[in-house]
């Protein structure tokens, strides 16, 4: 009987408004769109009705039928807002499954960012400000710590310590992992010795990626064919299946039979193994102090994306390594400047997706890429973004030089 | 001079608003002059023209007749074809505009075909119009194989009017072998040759080899602006604007701008550079862009056209032309008449009708980056440039261009 740790991404980032060279210093232009009928609203709707209030309804069912069925939650501060703004319903069903107590909420950095790569400052800043939100929102304080994409190394197992966290995730990637199991409970490379499980990639794939894929020697993927590969692992292994939210109803559209599958999945299962929450594994590491835990060690950041598994998919070419220096250059400045509404438009300008969109790799991953941007090409979405960052960077020094704007705020 | 009405038959490629490039502007401007002169002008075009114009008679010349009734994109079948569902109509006709640039992206045997067709067609129009043409002029290589057939057609003379070649397209002399040999015989075979500065005249006659005295120079004119016009509102305030516009190729010198902004920004860093428009070196420029660690001070404004066009000349507190080989540059004194003083590579035939615009090598970009970081400082100087460039473009006008052209008409007329 292995013990299953589901966790869902809920992510969407709030995409460039149409921001051109003529609307440089127009203070009433905004960045990222926000008005009505704006593509984020349109993009937001869609997968809603797709995806978000079928699957929501029904995990909310299989709680209730369910006690033993426990699942994780990560859930961006941008999904947050955009749903409150767009489809308030889907708080409200997030409310509904989160006071259960059989769902476990994640933190992470509000604005889904790279801070915890470029700024340390910033990264705190963001993770309270999710925090906040989650307690605002949903009456819980987050204990388990996820990183944007899963992204994580030596050095932010040592931030995410410092914050406090009982435990983080991350991917299980082979040259770190060498051939150990992925289904153990690891600690960091720091003095913190921080908890951390490892994706089971193959197994949250089968799901995530290939469960519609005809060309698949898996296909169809039927309950009994995934749970008898789940049956592999024995007593106290840890199977952690972590994937987007979008998996069911977006990714794998409801045709493909996904929510059926889901819905069965956890009917048989519950009954061979248990559901467990990376709190209550965290817990009872905690407890018991004589357990030791082999160390994974990750000198240079990984994450889930692509098949590097690290960060080329947003740091990687010019475009994005010059659009993130210039862009936490200003970090400074514009703190010290306090201006609440300034301070949010830089966030906003954080988030992965933007430089996710300007990579530039080919072949497998450039199909996804392209599947997930707004934009035309890497090329269009890096000269939007430099737009609007050279506008934030004008914006800047100008109140720098003349201190007396601030007053006008 | 005051004469009887000449027929002129006028071959053409682009015609606003189907055009990115300055042929179909100066086409436009050219027309209405000439029609002023009393002239009765036929212009042709290889694509269908909705509506028409009211200085001139405009001829949609679309291939052959039997495209006449088919639709792009649509499946045909012979009534009593064996077959099931043979040829379909490409969507990119030969009846749907398409510019001088992008011509030149196409496979060579495209190119040919294309300008074949248009040969054909033309001569077909031009043998109707047969009685009421005078004279024929045409416009760049593409034109030159349809006045050569509209000549035999009409046996009548034929202009070349060159507004730029392969030798100022392709400056490292890789140029298309079928360009410039249709450039040669229509040059060789033309009565006589319009160059558009004397830059490009001095090209026919060193690249080309054509005699000297076949060849006038006219300089094109531009409309002057309304004199109550209301300025667009300004954008990026508090910092200083250059800019390049024109297609992103080795022909403008793209490469140089990137160089020398790199050099002004060493000593004014809040300077914003803006590239606006297209082309094939695109991709490398904003590469190079990044790589220079200029995102936020070298901006990519994409292709722009009609007001916002007009409003990024307005802004603009430089324009820089650093064309490796310029036949004209007829962005400039659009720059010039929107008060921006400009800053024209040598190699242009604008510089000569524009003397008071500043002159450098387009590869000497520290010369370029100390004209520009001073024009930036001082402010009086910036003020004395614009003003003279003011005065040459009151010299520099269609109507003025239209005489010069019209006396290449009587010359070729009375076979002077």
């Amino acid at each position: 009987m292995a013990q299953i740790c589901v966790y869902f991404q809920l992510h969407q980032p709030r995409r460039l408004a149409d921001f051109s060279i003529f609307d440089l210093g127009d203070e009433a232009a905004k960045y990222v769109s926000s008005s009505e009928n704006d593509t984020n609203e349109v993009v937001f709707h869609k997968v809603a009705s797709k995806s978000y209030f079928p699957m929501l309804s029904l995990l909310k069912k299989l709680l209730k039928k369910y006690p033993s069925f426990v699942f994780s939650l990560s859930i961006s501060g941008l999904f947050l807002e955009q749903a409150q703004q767009w489809e308030p319903g889907i708080v409200t069903l997030l409310q509904d499954i989160i006071a259960t107590g059989q769902v476990e909420v994640f933190s992470e950095t509000y604005y889904h960012s790279l801070a915890s790569i470029y700024s340390p400052t910033e990264f705190k800043a963001q993770v309270m400000e999710h925090q906040r939100a989650m307690l605002d929102y949903f009456g819980v304080i987050p204990t388990t710590f996820r990183n944007t994409e899963l992204i994580y190394s030596n050095a932010v197992a040592e931030q995410v310590a410092a914050l406090g966290f009982e435990g983080t995730l991350t991917e299980a990637v082979p040259r770190y992992l060498g051939n150990r199991q992925k289904t153990r409970l690891y600690h960091s490379y720091t003095p913190s010795h921080l908890p951390i499980l490892l994706k089971h990639a193959e197994l949250s794939d089968d799901i995530a990626f290939r469960f519609s894929d005809k060309s698949w020697s898996g296909y169809p993927l039927t309950v009994e064919k995934y749970l008898h590969w789940l049956d592999r692992y024995g007593d106290e292994e840890l199977i952690n299946l972590f994937m987007d939210f979008e998996t069911f109803g977006e990714h794998q559209w409801e045709d493909t039979g996904i929510f059926e599958f889901f819905s069965n999945l956890v009917a048989v299962a519950q009954d061979k193994h248990a559901f467990v929450l990376p709190r209550s594994i965290f817990a009872q590491f905690a407890s018991e102090p004589a357990t030791k835990l082999e160390v994974y060690d990750v000198p240079v950041p990984i994450s889930w994306a692509d098949v590097d598994r690290d960060l080329t998919a947003w740091i990687d070419n010019p475009f994005q390594q010059d659009s993130l220096r210039i862009l936490y250059s200003l970090e400074k400045q514009i703190l010290a400047i306090g201006d609440e509404k300034l301070i949010k438009q830089w966030r906003y300008l954080q988030t992965s997706d933007h430089f996710y969109y300007m990579c530039t790799k080919w072949a497998n991953d450039g199909d996804v890429h392209a599947y997930f941007s707004p934009f035309d090409s890497p090329y269009e979405a890096y000269r939007r973004y430099s737009i609007v960052l050279s506008d934030i960077k004008a914006k800047v020094h100008q109140l720098l030089d003349h201190p007396s704007l601030k007053l006008i705020h | 001079m005051n004469s009887a009405q000449l027929g002129v038959f006028m071959v053409g490629w682009e015609y606003p608003p189907h055009n990115s490039g300055g042929l179909g502007v100066a086409c436009q401007g050219m027309t209405k002059a000439l029609n002023q002169l009393n002239n009765h002008i036929y212009f042709t075009l290889p694509y269908s023209v909705p509506g028409g114009s009211s200085h001139m008679d405009i001829l949609s010349c679309v291939a052959p007749s039997i495209v006449g009734n088919l639709v792009p994109g649509q499946l045909y079948s012979a009534p009593f074809s064996p077959y099931i569902n043979t040829a379909k109509i490409p969507t990119s006709s030969f009846q749907l505009p398409l510019d001088k640039a992008k011509l030149t992206t196409l496979p060579q045997s495209e190119i040919e075909s294309r300008v074949g067709i248009y040969a054909d067609a033309v001569a077909q129009e031009a043998f109707s119009h047969k009685n009421s043409t005078d004279v024929i002029h045409a416009h760049d290589w593409m034109s030159f194989p349809a006045a050569v057939a509209a000549s035999k057609a009409t046996n009548q003379p034929f202009i070349a009017h060159i507004h730029s070649t392969e030798f100022d397209r392709v400056p490292n002399g890789n140029g298309s072998s079928f360009i410039l040999q249709t450039e040669y015989e229509g040059l060789m075979k033309a009565s006589r040759v319009i160059a558009v500065s004397a830059y490009t005249k001095e090209i026919l006659v060193t690249k080309y080899g054509i005699p000297r005295d076949k060849i006038s120079i006219v300089h094109n004119g531009i409309d002057p602006l309304s004199a109550n016009r209301i300025p667009h509102d300004s954008f990026a305030p508090k910092r200083p604007v250059i800019t390049f516009m024109g297609r992103f190729t080795m022909q403008k010198g793209t490469e140089f701008f990137l160089e020398l902004a790199e050099k002004v920004l060493a000593r004014i860093p809040d300077a914003l550079f803006i590239m606006a428009g297209d082309g094939d070196m695109y991709h490398e420029l904003l590469w190079k862009t990044a790589s220079a660690g200029l995102s936020t001070s070298m901006l990519f404004s994409g292709f722009v056209r009609d007001t916002q066009r007009e409003r990024l000349l307005d802004r603009s507190d430089v324009f820089i032309m650093p064309s490796v080989s310029e036949p004209f540059g007829l962005v400039a004194l659009e720059a010039a008449q929107r008060n921006t003083p400009v800053i024209v590579s040598k190699n242009s035939g604008v510089a000569e009708v524009l003397p008071s615009a500043i002159q450098a090598d387009f590869w000497d970009t520290d010369l370029m980056a100390d004209q520009v970081v001073s024009l930036l400082q001082d402010t009086k100087q910036s003020k004395i440039v614009v003003d003279n460039q003011h005065r040459d473009l009151r010299l520099i006008t269609w109507p003025k261009a239209a005489e010069r052209i019209n006396q290449v008409y009587r010359d070729v007329f009375l076979g002077a």
